[in-house]
């Protein structure tokens, strides 16, 4: 569902050439949870870069269900990332102009669709992680926990083939963590794959598996059950 | 010293024999610690010298009786007096990880680190199946006293956590000292 072939990024640094990412090979199945963990500067937010669609790979190969995410334009690449992939991140991103049921719509509103035909469903979506009572209010009058779930609606709006997490809970104490960390547990029973990016072992431990990355590299891949 | 006074809890809510009183004991805290009959029973003998439990007989058919065992009012005073009371012992660093830290030869570092490695990676999968048995835990119907296993396995969790904190840490200041020399 998601392939690495030799993927490698290079950047410059000032004067220095940084290997953020050296020949990783991977594939993360349909279905599957996967947790990505590594100190900072492992390589692990140019991992979600490359397999969220925001950055293109120096050298090798990245596909999304088949489809390559390399060597492609950029409006290709936006194109790609709108329909096949939902973003979470630990500072939420919603706009705080927009109530939830507007946040949760926006990446179709973009898309030109009339926030009446989408609105049904991001209600729908709203009332499964809990917050029906909500729809209508903004960023501002929610907890932290509640934009978090706002945040989960509105990257799964358009279907996406695979959920990105970035520090889901960086930023929620670890009760309301353990909340989020349910809802995405259930998401991954009822068949969603996704991806999550952490420091931190607690969160990390949810995945059904869980690759650690170190230099850029992976350094370490384990599967609940013992298969790695 | 804490089993007799899990012991004295269980008994504080019904009256059993020792049979059911090991299920118990092993529904309530049995992924954390096990024990067996022969704990059990040798248990019940010094509560029952201590005067904080008694047991009656109760005849079966062509078996011994069985000892049905209960809390005397001494042994309830016991148990609330010992709830009331909060742990002076904090959690004892003697994990054999840390003895064998001890004994390794820290001038050649690459064995060292290479044992943190391996330990880690043997932390996080404890703490993938033990979140994973939580997630299931959470996931059945509640009973009184599931929060207390609940409870149980976080603090397994924090646990492991701190472990691989604290190896991560000696990692990095083991590889600062390779390179300051």
């Amino acid at each position: 569902m998601i392939e690495l072939k030799n993927a490698s990024k290079k950047y410059q640094q000032g004067a220095r050439e940084v290997h953020a990412l050296r020949d990783v090979s991977l594939s993360i199945k349909k279905g599957e949870f996967l947790s990505v963990m590594g100190a900072s500067g492992s390589g692990k937010s140019t991992f979600l870069n490359l397999i969220g669609g925001l950055d293109q790979p120096s050298s090798g190969e990245i596909f999304i269900d088949g489809i390559p995410l390399h060597g492609i334009s950029d409006d290709e690449l936006t194109l790609i990332r709108r329909r096949r992939v939902g973003f979470i991140f630990q500072f939420f991103n919603l706009l705080p102009i927009l109530t939830a049921a507007e946040n949760v719509s926006l990446p179709l509103l973009l898309e030109g669709t009339p926030y009446s035909e989408i609105k049904p469903k991001a209600i729908k979506l709203l009332e499964q992680v809990g917050l029906s009572e909500r729809t209508e209010h903004r960023p501002e009058q929610l907890s932290g926990g509640e934009m978090q779930r706002v945040a989960i609606s509105r990257a799964l709006i358009s279907n996406p083939a695979v959920l990105l997490a970035d520090e889901p809970t960086g930023n929620l104490d670890s009760h309301t963590s353990e909340e989020i960390f349910m809802l995405l547990k259930n998401l991954h029973e009822q068949g969603q794959t996704i991806v999550m990016v952490t420091h931190d072992p607690r969160a990390a431990a949810y995945g059904s598996r869980i690759v650690t990355l170190k230099d850029g590299m992976v350094s370490e891949d384990i599967s609940l059950g013992g298969r790695a | 010293m804490s089993v007799k006074y899990a012991m004295l809890g269980i008994l504080a809510q019904k009256d059993l024999h020792g049979y059911e009183l090991k299920s118990s004991f092993d529904e309530k805290v049995g992924d954390f610690w096990s024990l067996n009959y022969g704990q059990i029973y040798s248990t019940l003998d010094r509560l029952e010298q201590d005067e904080l439990v008694s047991h009656d007989r109760q005849a079966q058919d062509k078996r011994p009786d069985k000892k049905i065992y209960s809390i005397t009012p001494k042994g309830k005073k016991e148990l609330e007096e010992w709830l009331a009371t909060p742990v002076t012992k904090v959690r004892a660093l003697r994990d054999e990880f840390f003895i064998k830290l001890v004994f390794m030869d820290k001038r050649n570092p690459a064995p060292v680190l290479e044992l943190i490695e391996k330990q880690k990676t043997l932390y996080l999968k404890q703490m993938n199946q033990l979140t994973h048995q939580k997630v299931a835990h959470k996931k059945q119907p509640k009973k009184h006293d599931s929060l207390t296993t609940e409870l149980l396995m976080d603090a397994g969790l924090f646990h492991a956590e701190a472990d691989i904190k604290w190896l991560t840490l000696c990692e990095s200041k083991i590889k600062s000292m390779m390179k300051n020399k």
